[in-house]
């Protein structure tokens, strides 16, 4: 209990993928937990991921174990590393708190003060998963399946309840739930529970009182009290067992008159064969001081007090102490009895639970108190019998104590559920009067009746009444052959009479011709009926309702209260049942204890718990906040203007539109239309739950009721858009088994991934790409588009590596999956009829028919060999021989109709839940080698060289042919020509002019040689020169860049410094 | 998995609903005695001709009659919808007849439904086509239906008993359907109509009209009655004429009533006869269905008797917000929808009358149908 609009529920994320997929459904915020010493861990960043793909909760890091650091720098140092790694993965400014280590086992008060301060104004997205399905965290688990049953054969089905807060949106009766690792089931039965954490009276004051402070924690171990249908059960430590009984004798003393009932008999008995002999011993003394309680409960006090003063570390003053130290050796006690439900916890909490304990009875009894006055005419009387009963615990002052609070707080009473559980037997007859009555005025059949037929409340059979009267009737025309159908019809007046007309016409009026006559006033029969049937009900519809409010005013009760009848007489049955079988000690606490340490205390001590726990093993806390439909609590604060905030206003306004809407109907026909609404405390009921559900619960994983929405229990394929989680190493094969978590359920599956190609084709990818999205096809019970998908490979929890392989959403569903694939040689020519084709040079062509298994040129009977696929084709133009032939091909492919939901609640948690194994799995268990197709290795190219024949032109064409295109036939020669051969015999003036041009000739070449030398020279020079320079520049800049860095620096620190500062 | 479980159902009754429903609310069912002890058992030509037209739409449904027809399975599919659909309705119902559940399915398809649809546009036993242009599209509207690509077209008009009317459906894709919250059904401000002829002289219009604005003008001005006369190929294969009026009231709500005058239609294939039984004469018509008009607004509600039906399933298929709608005397069909929504979708519904004014104001909490074969783009 949290402020006057919320509650709280925390429960620890276990330390398994699968319990963290659940978690991550269901957490309205998550507290991360981080060992600062160690950093962050894969689980941390896998829970995150999670969250992210099924609607992205609140998250809040806290960060532990910065005791361990020493050195205060590096501390420094740590937090800002992983403050910043923490906001890169949630976004900038995200939440961090740092818890500075434990004191005495505790955390500091007042960092734990500050997180709870803001968890408790956090504010919460809708989330459009959760916002459209009901769902139910389990907090409590019982087996009702009859004991005999089980005895006869301890495997059968069980029946299993499961109770909870009712959370996302309305829960139908007729839904079909998802139990998180069973299966889907549809409710047998859903009852609405008075809320054991009841939100406090609707009085205008700032903050809650201290006595509304309350904790329920059935499964947890915290806390003694469980609510069910129709009884209250009380874990009663053994010395309060023998206040009970010490109660009941008080009780026999009282109603002298009355016999004892054989079920509280049978309870003594009980009891008394339960005792051990140090508990005997105890008990002697307990019926020494039972008949003087006032002192001896006293010295019973100062006797604890004194045992445990020396254990308990806490410092608190006076009667708190004495208090506390008394409570908690009760639980202490009941640990040692063992009789305490799935306790382990409960040991190794020490300090805490205890005073959970206590704040829990005292809590109750409060509630019930106040409520109880009511029944003006009914004090005494109950009274009286309070007094009695619950003089154990405390002294009479106490109690009177008490009795002064409750007259005062008469005027705040809630709701009146309870009311009457305490309530006197002197009541029933009364009572009963008054339900005669009610049932009497109920007779009246009202419109929704008629509609409905009688029963209302049971559908499937009044419908199937309704369908078989309508059935006899349509054929009640045929009179020769069905005289019996007579009886029958006459039975049904008004409405259905007409009904047997089995045409199926909207229109209405089948005496439409006498519609002028109709305007004029006269009515046809059937009309009068009908008229008669809306009005005449209705009058008596009202006059039920004054018969209603007329009884509780007898009762002395001026409010009016709208139950129905039958809630009423369940509430009846209740009180029997109360007498029968349960003995209810309530435990009075005067307002005194309640002092303002003792809440601060209290809360440090629970959230310390929560974290001590999720300290040791997993990383994340989860937390869940139920809004109940609090009313204009998040309206009228302007700050945040945010579309999540306008969201939620919008959402608020239409619930509350809602709420008014239905306001003024009696509770079951509420119930019937609208559901139950969020925020109940509810029971399922549901049958034939496999007994491994029941043999292998924890109470450490939490359980997870997810409603199925239309059409979502339906299979089929669903598309999702799928990526490879850029941790995982591998990319994901096709076919390959991946285990989905989509919407509640958690399936493993075969999927095969696609790429769409330009054209709209969804081509089958045997990998999925590294790092972009893609396709994925993939069979199993169906979720709406848009719903985000998580893929996880390995379960086990010893895996180093991250376990997310994929995330997807959801596009589409569809019966059949469109994915193609390139076809494969060994494809049926007969298919490919039709087909195009093409050569390599671009000639197409279509194939045409599937030929004889042979080649044309060598048939059969010739040797030639019969060979498969072989078709008739025709092309556009002449193909030569060697060319070579395409045709593109799609093959569809099959994705494999497989889906197996994950069990793991029926198997022990901590074992590793083993689906289908994937085909390298198989291979490596089995060592088996990967299979080689000779074909499909790369082998060394051969290529012979091409020998072309020479060309030859025939005679007839070289002869026809123009010289010039005509071969020339010229012979080669042996010798070389004349002009090569002969020697030359130069004349005087040409052999001077000769030797001129080479004299000039060399002088240029060396003039030419020495030009070129000195340039040279002169450019290496240059060079030098330049480089040396060049050097020295780059010194000079590197001297000025350093200096410029220098003294930015120090005007950046100094401006850190200020900032701090 | 495999095996499905049918839901069993028993009867003729309320065929359409029950297969509206089953295909939305995706339960396989299974309809037994279906006219069994009838001398002519099993289905009619036009529920077979309804199981055509939703196998044309969906893809993967599954229909099994057995050979007298008395019994039935269906398992529904996906619905598709597509484009230039065409679907030949039969001689035995009117096209109104196809269209009540064919306008709800294909909200919910995955993609928009165009449709030809071939038959008899006008009789008297289902609403007729201009009736639906006129009244059942804007309720829809009501709903958040987007008025873009909801359309009807008459291409041409068929009367019983050989129809060879022709009309072009076209009907939007929806996510979901949104709550209504509709009491006020105001005060009528104007009646419109239409009256058709087909094969018969354009005087018949014209009578007819004469005979309902002498009813209506005594009591609003604001009446105008359209004549669509049709002739040659767009007139059909029957003669006929009909009458259809709509009142609009000053809250937008529309309360219509028609009819159609024709040679009766002959049963199940058999040819009628060649004496022919007097047709009702036109003036009749006129006034007969004004004051049918008359009685539909004194009955009072949002909508008329014929659309009750209509109204509940949209209600029932809205998000889970609650729905309050006001409807005169609750007709047969409706009550029929009421149940079958029950027994399908889980939707009960409060049901109120108002003394003070003769109506009963129904409330419900939507179920949250929302279209889940709509791809996401």
């Amino acid at each position: 209990m949290l402020g006057k609009q919320r509650r709280l529920q925390f429960v620890e994320c276990p330390n398994d993928i699968n319990g963290m997929i659940d978690c991550a459904k269901v957490a309205d915020l998550a507290l991360l937990l981080i060992d600062g010493s160690y950093g962050f861990e894969m689980e941390t960043f896998e829970f995150l991921n999670l969250m992210q793909n099924h609607g992205m909760p609140r998250v809040m890091g806290v960060l532990t174990h910065l005791d361990t650091f020493k050195d205060v720098k590096k501390l420094r140092k740590t937090k800002q590393r992983l403050k910043h790694r923490f906001w890169t993965e949630i976004y900038d400014g995200a939440k961090l708190f740092y818890l500075s280590g434990l004191i005495h086992g505790k955390y500091s008060k007042r960092e734990i003060h500050n997180l709870a301060r803001f968890i408790s104004v956090m504010k919460f997205p809708p989330l459009s998963w959760r916002t459209s399905h009901p769902y139910v965290l389990v907090d409590r688990f019982e087996d009702v399946t009859p004991p005999e049953r089980v005895q006869m054969n301890n495997k059968c089905d069980r029946n299993v309840t499961l109770y909870g807060y009712l959370r996302g949106c309305n829960l139908k009766k007729g839904n079909k739930v998802h139990i998180a690792g069973v299966g889907d089931y549809s409710i047998a039965g859903v009852t609405s529970l008075a809320d054991p954490c009841p939100l406090p009276s609707a009085a205008k004051k700032k903050g809650l009182r201290d006595k509304e402070k309350l904790f329920y924690a059935p499964m947890s171990g915290l806390g003694d009290l469980l609510y069910d249908k129709d009884a209250v059960y009380i874990n009663i430590n053994d010395h309060l067992v023998q206040f009970s009984k010490v109660d009941d004798e008080n009780k026999k003393i009282i109603r002298k008159g009355k016999d004892q009932d054989v079920g509280e008999v049978l309870v003594k008995s009980l009891q008394n064969t339960k005792y051990s002999i140090d508990e005997k011993l105890e008990k002697s003394f307990i019926n020494l001081f039972s008949r003087k309680p006032n002192i001896s409960s006293e010295t019973l006090n100062d006797a604890k007090d004194t045992n445990e003063q020396s254990g308990e570390g806490i410092k608190v003053d006076g009667l708190v102490d004495e208090h506390v130290d008394d409570d908690l050796d009760d639980s202490e006690s009941s640990d040692k009895d063992g009789d305490v439900n799935k306790d382990e916890i409960a040991a190794s909490r020490s300090s805490g639970s205890d005073e959970d304990n206590l704040k829990e009875h005292l809590e109750f009894n409060n509630g019930r108190l106040r409520r109880k006055a009511i029944f003006g005419n009914n004090i005494d009387h109950s009274d009286l019998k309070d007094s009695d009963e619950d003089d154990d615990n405390d002294d009479d002052e106490d109690d009177n104590d008490n009795v002064d609070n409750q007259s005062s707080s008469g005027s705040d009473f809630s709701d009146g559920e309870d009311d009457q559980i305490d309530d006197g037997m002197g009541n029933i007859s009364k009572w009963k009067e008054s339900l005669l009555e009610r049932t009497v005025s109920r007779q009246n059949i009202n419109l929704m009746q008629l509609v409905y037929g009688k029963s209302a409340s049971t559908s499937a059979t009044s419908s199937n009444g309704v369908q078989d009267s309508s059935e006899d009737e349509e054929s009640d025309d045929d009179e020769f052959f069905r005289p019996k159908g007579e009886g029958n019809k006459k039975l049904r007046e008004g409405l259905d009479s007409d009904n047997f007309n089995t045409e199926d016409c909207s229109k209405f009026r089948s005496d439409w011709l006498k519609a002028a006559r109709r305007n004029q006033g006269s009515e046809s029969n059937l009309e009068d009926d009908e008229d008669n049937d809306v009005y005449g009900d209705f009058e008596d519809l009202e006059t039920g309702e004054k018969h209603e409010s007329h009884p509780i005013g007898d009762s002395g009760n001026g409010t009016i209260q709208n139950e129905d009848e039958s809630a009423i007489e369940e509430r009846s049955c209740h009180e029997m049942m109360c007498e029968l079988l349960l003995v209810i000690p309530i435990f009075w606490f005067s307002g005194q204890f309640c002092c303002l340490i003792r809440q601060n205390h209290v809360k440090l001590a629970v959230l310390t718990l929560t974290f001590f726990f999720t300290y040791n093993g997993s990383d994340s806390a989860e937390e869940e906040i139920d809004n109940k439909q609090g009313a204009k609590f998040h309206r009228g604060q302007p700050n945040e203007v945010g579309l999540i905030d306008k969201m939620k206003e919008e959402i608020e306004l239409r619930k509350q539109m809602n709420i008014s809407e239905l306001n003024d109907l009696d509770e079951v026909t509420r119930v019937e239309i609208e559901g139950f609404r969020t925020g109940t405390y509810v029971r399922l009921e549901i049958h034939d739950v496999p007994f491994e559900m029941v043999e292998y619960f924890d109470p450490f994983h939490p359980i997870l009721v997810g409603g199925i929405g239309l059409g979502e229990e339906n299979i089929g394929y669903m598309q999702a858009r799928l990526k490879r989680h850029r941790w995982h190493r591998k990319v994901l094969k096709t076919r390959d088994p991946i285990v989905v978590s989509i919407g509640w359920r958690r399936f493993q599956t075969i999927p095969v991934y696609a790429i769409e190609d330009q054209n709209g084709r969804h081509r089958m990818l045997k990998y999925t790409p590294e790092h972009m999205h893609c396709l994925a096809m993939f069979w199993g019970p169906l979720a709406p588009p848009h719903t985000g998908v998580v893929a996880v490979q390995n379960l086990s929890n010893n895996q180093a590596a991250f376990r997310i392989t994929a995330t997807a959403v959801i596009l589409e569903f569809n019966h059949e999956a469109k994915i193609k694939k390139k076809i494969k040689l060994d494809l049926e020519v007969a298919q490919c009829e039709g087909k195009e084709v093409r050569t390599v040079s671009g000639i197409r062509g279509q194939v045409k028919k599937a030929a004889k298994e042979e080649i044309g040129n060598e048939p059969k009977k010739k040797g030639g060999q019969t060979r498969e696929g072989i078709a008739r084709c025709t092309f556009e133009d002449r193909i030569l021989m060697s060319d070579i032939v395409f045709m593109r091909g799609w093959a569809d492919v099959e994705v494999p109709q497989f889906f197996n939901p994950l069990t793991t609640a029926l198997q022990p948690r901590d074992r590793t839940w083993q689906g289908m194994k994937t085909v390298a799995q198989l291979r490596r268990e089995n060592k088996l080698s990967i299979p080689v197709n000779k074909d499909s290795l790369y082998k060394p190219i051969e290529r012979k060289q091409k020998r072309f024949n020479p060309l030859v032109i025939p005679k007839s064409l070289q002869a026809a042919l123009p010289f010039e295109s005509k071969p020339k036939d010229i012979p080669s020669r042996k010798q070389p020509l004349l002009e090569n051969r002969r020697a030359v015999v130069m004349e005087p003036h040409e052999r001077k002019v000769h030797t001129l041009v080479q004299h000039l000739q060399l002088i240029r070449n060396e003039k030419m040689k020495k030009r070129k030398l000195k340039v040279e020279q002169k450019r290496k020079e240059l060079e030098a020169e330049k480089a040396k320079e060049e050097q020295l520049t780059k010194k000079r800049q590197r001297e000025e860049r350093r200096e410029r860095y220098r003294e930015q620096d120090k005007l950046k620190k100094k401006i850190r410094r200020h900032s701090e500062a | 998995m495999g095996k499905t479980t049918y839901k069993r159902l028993k009867g003729s009754q309320s065929f359409r609903q029950r297969l509206v429903l089953a295909t939305l609310a995706n339960t396989p069912v299974l309809i037994e005695d279906i006219r069994s002890e009838e001398t002519w058992p099993g289905l009619r030509p036009h529920e077979v001709s309804l199981l055509r037209l939703l196998e044309k739409v969906c893809d993967d449904c599954v229909v099994e009659i057995n050979e007298t027809g008395s019994k039935m399975k269906y398992k529904p599919g996906t619905v598709m919808g597509g484009r230039n659909l065409v679907h030949d309705c039969g001689v035995s119902r009117s096209i109104g007849y196809f269209l009540e559940p064919l306008i709800v399915i294909g909200l919910f398809a995955k993609k928009p439904i165009s449709i030809m649809l071939k038959g008899i546009t006008n009789d008297f036993k289902d609403p007729c086509v201009d009736t639906f242009r006129s009244t059942t599209l804007p309720m829809l509207k009501r709903f958040g239906v987007p008025s873009e690509g909801l359309g009807l077209k008459i291409e041409s008009r068929g009367s019983p008993p050989h129809g060879g009317g022709q009309v072009f459906v076209t009907i939007p894709v929806i996510d979901k359907l949104t709550a209504v919250n509709w009491l006020d059904e105001g005060m009528v401000k104007r009646i419109r109509g239409v009256t058709y002829s087909t094969r018969v002289s354009s005087q018949f219009e014209n009578t007819m009209i004469h005979a309902a604005r002498g009813i209506f003008n005594r009591l609003l001005p604001d009446v105008h009655i359209f004549t669509d006369h049709k002739a040659g190929p767009h007139a059909g294969k029957s003669p006929g004429y009909g009458i259809s009026l709509v009142a609009e009231t000053t809250s937008g709500c529309f309360i219509s009533a028609d009819t159609a005058v024709s040679h009766a239609q002959g049963e199940a294939g058999e040819i009628d006869n060649d004496e022919k039984e007097e047709l009702t004469p036109p003036e009749n018509v006129g006034e007969e269905i004004a004051s049918f008009l008359l009685e539909e607004i004194q009955k009072g509600g949002v909508v008329d008797s014929t659309h009750q039906g209509l109204l509940f399933l949209l209600c029932a298929l809205c998000e889970p917000d609650v729905s309050k709608v006001r409807v005169g005397k609750l007709s047969p069909y409706g009550i029929e929808t009421l149940r079958s929504i029950r027994d399908f979708l889980g939707v009960t519904f409060d049901i109120r009358p108002d003394p003070s004014t003769g109506t009963v104001i129904l409330r419900c909490v939507g179920c949250g149908y929302k279209n889940l074969a709509r791809k996401v783009s």
